[in-house]
């Protein structure tokens, strides 16, 4: 009875929404920076990243990166859904969390803490290490 | 008679073939002179580089970023580095590598310092490039580099601006000719290693 009780906690809360190999670009105060991580959805439902913040920058936002004939520029976006079952990338290049305006340095192996916001799975706390890529 | 002039002959073709095929290994695509006189710009420390004179007789590795690019700009950096690193280790000589600043307002030789500093660049034959902005657009408009200021972001501390650009790194030969220029945050460096060796031959 034990056994099974534990079974079905950890079945209603394990997590259906994953973040890894969360990373930071290096960047000095008052600068800009960028997280990359991957997102899984092992929900029977698709999810929404809504919002991502951080205390260590001034704003937060989701952009992705286009390449056009060499041009490169960057569009902010709203949210990202993630399809149930499926994994998303944020890359360099792709879709990334643009740390705007820094509070302080980031150096190499530092751990930055961040709160990823989604419509179902609500709040999840993520920490990043900056790494010098 | 007859077989041993064929025999000549096809020694001969023989032989033109392979000075052809050698030839054709060592050209690169591109062979254009930067069109410009001497342009003094500032590096990293605050000092004077006459460009692109101070190249003259060195392969030139040259790419054009903004220090407060999140995502491209950092991309490029990092393939400058391993391309840096990739020299070394094939002690390959007389390469340097620069990257000249299109956001000169803000990219000042400190700021430029710090980009580098965090990013743990190694000087030796790595320089960072900002100076007068009418000088610098003489320098993008020559090598066709696009660099076109969006929107204003507003933030606590003031407002922040993000520029659409050229992602682009220009290989310059000892004579100041660009040879060839490839895609800077998705360089192939093994790629620009094999070019970097056929201009040393």
């Amino acid at each position: 009875m034990i056994i099974l009780l534990s079974l079905l906690t950890f079945l209603t809360h394990s997590p259906k929404i994953k973040i890894e190999n969360a990373w930071v670009r290096p960047a000095g105060k008052g600068m800009n920076s960028a997280l990359y991580f991957n997102i899984e959805n092992s929900n029977t439902k698709p999810d929404v990243l809504y919002k991502v913040s951080s205390p260590v920058a001034e704003l937060v936002q989701m952009h992705k990166t286009v390449e056009t004939n060499g041009l490169a520029e960057m569009k902010q976006i709203k949210s990202v859904t993630i399809p149930s079952n499926k994994t998303i990338e944020f890359k360099p290049g792709s879709y990334h969390v643009m740390l705007i305006k820094l509070k302080r340095d980031l150096n190499v192996s530092q751990k930055i803490d961040f709160v990823f916001y989604f419509k179902k799975a609500g709040k999840i706390n993520v920490q990043a290490e900056v790494k010098g890529q | 008679m007859f077989s041993f002039k064929i025999e000549k002959y096809l020694l001969v073709i023989s032989f033109l073939s392979i000075i052809l095929i050698y030839g054709c290994s060592k050209k690169l695509p591109m062979d254009k002179q930067i069109g410009f006189d001497s342009i003094t710009l500032l590096n990293q420390d605050s000092s004077q580089v006459v460009f692109p004179d101070e190249y003259k007789n060195k392969i030139l590795l040259l790419t054009f970023i903004y220090t407060n690019c999140p995502d491209i700009c950092p991309m490029t950096t990092h393939n400058m580095q391993l391309l840096q690193e990739e020299v070394k280790k094939d002690n390959l000589k007389n390469v340097q590598f620069a990257e000249l600043s299109f956001d000169p307002e803000r990219d000042v030789p400190s700021v430029l310092k710090e980009f580098g500093d965090i990013r743990n660049i190694n000087y030796n034959n790595f320089t960072f490039l900002t100076g007068k902005e009418a000088d610098v657009k003489k320098i993008l408009n020559n090598m066709d580099i696009l660099a076109l200021p969006g929107d204003t972001t507003k933030t606590e501390s003031g407002n922040v601006y993000f520029f659409t650009h050229t992602d682009r790194i220009d290989l310059i030969d000892q004579n100041g000719r660009i040879r060839n220029e490839y895609r800077g945050s998705k360089a192939n460096i093994q790629e620009i290693i094999k070019d970097i060796k056929a201009l040393e031959d």
